[in-house]
């Protein structure tokens, strides 16, 4: 197994017709989008935006960010077990267009106490220094929904859209010639040449069964979780569309930009490129809903790291609110019992910014923490030129000036390792 | 710059233990420590009033130490004050830190102490104050001193005060958000990788130790106990009479089941937003076990269920918040004679 990306650098997004890739430039053609997402009878109308780096502009509620890319023939179904067969994910070339993004705008926030406006993406103003989805250039796709359905039906008409416009982009480059092709050094549990060097493997949450799943929503291999024990993944797995958001992730700062892009895997592929570690692997889990659950999942992942993967070393990151710390933990006391060494990675979720309220686990063993912040910082964001939003009554609450949450500001914090907001301990 | 400076007996050169009984002096000018610290801060500053007060003295008569001395900096309009340095002295950290709190509060001007980890005042008023490590050696005077002058500086100027280990200053127990460099997946690796190596690395999140609770007494005959049920599953009546919040509760509630055999779904609603709360909402009793309870109190394993169940949510809720809730609960479990409480969660 070995996955070819194939970039395609992107400068900017234009509107037209027919759609194209022309150089760095995409030209996008909205009826033939329009087309793609309304397959969907979910969805009856869609409207189209584009957002430049360094525009004045907002957008917002962020449903979903994307990166445009698509499987070259005869590489596999792109996001498998969602769009085509549940085939493994990672085979092949994928053609990426890199630079640019595709963002669902939705039509509600989706914890309107905790947030009037949901989560906003800014292209312009001192916050772009803090998200990397500032530097993209964004088609915003603004799906209208039929009146009526529940909310699931409509983040699941959201995450399908945003993936089928995706790939609809990418499939332009299929024929161009990209540059540069990236390859990364085969990982797994035994490659040659590598005895000398650490172990190392991830051990990621995607999902926390605090809430049951939609019968029908897409996780892994577009399977919501049900049922589901720790696995194990090929990196390039969690990089190729095998993993998505749940529905109702996109209040946490989980998006599928970053599973595409999963900065704690890449990490690991650059480290072992350089020859630090040898990364052997990958196992994907889910944080439990009883301490029944709990027990299964985190001894079946320890279980995997240590007898499939014989890994020396783990990081390890979660996935949704505060309890699956708790699973995190356990998982890492575990593995750290088993000899196998540990560092995590959580995000601030005290309300009083009290260290003695923070950590929601207290284990001597897991004493490696990276400590991601954003919950107790309000950034100013400026009055700007443009909102992109699906309602007029959005776009009147995100003119600005205004205060927002640095959690609500994609990109700014984000629990798949993107962030480089950090709490503080003083 | 302004300085009022408060000393024990006998950095105040008063005398030792012998003389922990000597109440409050006032003086004009620095005293002891104070004349190092002034030339530690150059020309401009002077410590314009020096207190000093017995150890003893200042632990019993703490109100009126405190009014006099807080008095005293108000009419003498200084722009800091500073408390010891207290070393590992108990008494003293415990003064300063009480003489600190209040003059920050009440006068809002910059104020610093400096004691040993282990001195008592630390664990009392860290979170409040900067308190500068002293260690617990006396011949540190003028490496601590400088210490508390620098940071002295910085919060006459607002200028931004740096993490512990860079300012010298005990840690406070408190979060702040900081852009750093590198992403927190590099971190993440880098810390792996340095602790497979046995090298040094730094948690972004220390140890967190909380001080053990007391079992009560077992009670020796449950069949004559008054016993009741709380939950901080959210369990409310239906339309949430009280306003318990879904996130991090403000607010309790006593609600009656006064003879009732079984918690009817159409009676109550959940307030919480951590938990799949369906089942509860099917029925209640899973969360509040009143159906079994009633059992138990028909076959004698328990005297009597109290009437009334207390609720609230405890999803995201900091310590500073439920240690009140508690105490309230406490305060009416008390009144109303109950002798043994099961606490449900989710």
């Amino acid at each position: 197994m070995q996955l070819t990306l194939a970039h395609h650098p992107i400068t900017d997004l234009q509107l037209g017709a027919p759609a194209a890739l022309e150089g760095t430039v995409l030209v996008i053609d909205r009826a033939e989008l329009s087309r793609v997402v309304t397959e969907d009878e979910s969805i009856v109308s869609v409207d189209f935006d584009i957002a430049r780096p360094g525009e004045r502009c907002r957008a917002g509620p962020i449903f979903d960010i994307i990166e445009p890319r698509a499987k070259a023939p005869g590489s596999g179904p792109d996001f498998p077990g969602i769009l085509g067969a549940p085939a493994t994910a990672g085979m092949g070339t994928t053609h990426v267009l890199r630079g640019a993004a595709v963002s669902v705008l939705a039509e509600m926030s989706p914890d309107p106490f905790r947030s009037a406006t949901g989560r906003v993406l800014e292209m312009s103003g001192p916050v772009v220094e803090t998200s990397d989805y500032s530097s993209l250039s964004h088609l915003l796709v603004i799906p209208h929904t039929r009146p009526g359905l529940p909310r699931q039906a409509i983040e699941k008409s959201y995450r399908l859209a945003g993936i089928r416009v995706a790939v609809a982009l990418a499939r332009n480059a299929l024929s161009q010639v990209p540059e540069p092709l990236q390859t990364f050094a085969p990982v797994g549990p035994s490659e040659h040449g590598r005895e000398d060097l650490p172990r190392v493997a991830y051990v990621g949450q995607i999902f926390s069964r605090q809430r049951k799943p939609a019968v029908d929503e897409p996780i892994l291999y577009g399977a919501n979780t049900d049922g589901m024990l720790p696995v194990m993944l090929h990196p390039d797995e969690w990089l190729d569309g095998a993993i998505v958001p749940s529905l109702h992730s996109w209040f946490g700062g989980t998006e599928t930009y970053f599973y595409q892009n999963h900065p704690i895997i890449l990490e690991l592929y650059q480290r072992h490129q350089a020859r630090e570690i040898n990364f052997v692997g990958t196992v994907a889990t889910i944080a439990g809903s009883d301490n029944f659950d709990r027990e299964r999942h985190c001894r079946a992942a320890a279980n995997l790291v240590r007898w499939n993967l014989k890994a020396d070393g783990a990081v390890l990151s979660k996935y949704g609110g505060g309890l699956p710390h708790a699973d995190l933990a356990e998982t890492a006391r575990l593995l750290e019992g088993m000899g196998i060494k540990t560092s995590v990675m959580v995000s601030d979720v005290s309300r009083d910014r009290r260290v003695e309220s923070a950590l929601l686990f207290n284990v001597p063993e897991v004493d490696a923490i990276v400590y991601n912040g954003g919950n107790g910082t309000r950034l100013e964001v400026p009055r700007v030129e443009r909102i992109i939003a699906a309602t007029p009554e959005f776009t009147k609450l995100l003119a600005g000036p205004m205060t927002l949450d640095a959690s609500n500001i994609v990109g700014v914090t984000n629990q798949q390792g993107a962030s480089r907001m950090r709490a503080l301990v003083y | 710059m302004r300085i009022a400076h408060y000393v024990n007996q006998f950095f105040g050169g008063i005398g030792a233990e012998e003389h922990a009984g000597k109440g409050l002096e006032t003086r004009d000018g620095a005293v002891g420590p104070g004349r190092l610290l002034e030339s530690l801060l150059g020309n401009d500053a002077h410590v314009v009033v020096t207190f000093v007060c017995g150890d003893n003295y200042a632990v019993e008569h703490q109100e009126e130490l405190t009014a006099s001395v807080l008095e005293k900096v108000r009419q003498a309009k200084v722009d800091l004050f500073i408390a010891g340095p207290c070393f590992d002295a108990g008494r003293y950290g415990m003064a300063a830190g009480a003489l600190c709190c209040a003059i920050q509060a009440e006068l809002g001007i910059p104020v610093i102490t400096a004691m040993s980890e282990e001195n008592p005042g630390v664990d009392l008023y860290r979170e409040a104050l900067y308190v500068i490590d002293s260690g617990t050696s006396i011949a540190k005077m003028r490496g601590v001193l400088a210490t508390m002058a620098r940071l002295g500086e910085k919060l006459i100027k607002k200028e931004s005060i740096g993490l512990p280990a860079e300012e010298g200053y005990l840690r406070r127990g408190l979060l702040r958000d900081q852009l750093v460099e590198k992403k927190a997946a590099t971190r993440l690796v880098d810390m792996l990788i340095a602790k497979m190596k046995k090298e040094p690395f730094e948690s972004e999140m220390p140890p967190t130790a909380f001080a053990p609770v007391p079992i009560p007494a077992a009670i020796k005959d449950m069949s004559k106990a008054k016993v009741m049920l709380i939950t901080d599953g959210g369990l409310v009546p239906k339309g949430n009479p009280d306003r318990i919040e879904g996130t991090a509760a403000t607010r309790w509630g006593s609600y009656s089941i006064e003879g009732r055999d079984d918690l009817r779904a159409e009676d109550y609603e959940v307030s919480h937003g951590g938990y799949d709360t369906r089942f509860v909402q099917e029925d209640p009793d899973r969360l509040v076990p009143l159906d079994a309870l009633r059992e138990m109190e028909r076959n004698g394993v328990i005297g009597k269920l109290h009437d009334e169940f207390i609720s609230t949510c405890g999803r995201s809720n900091p310590l500073s918040n439920t240690r009140r809730l508690g105490r309230e609960m406490a305060h009416k479990i008390k009144q109303d004679g109950v002798d043994a409480v099961i606490l449900t969660s989710t």
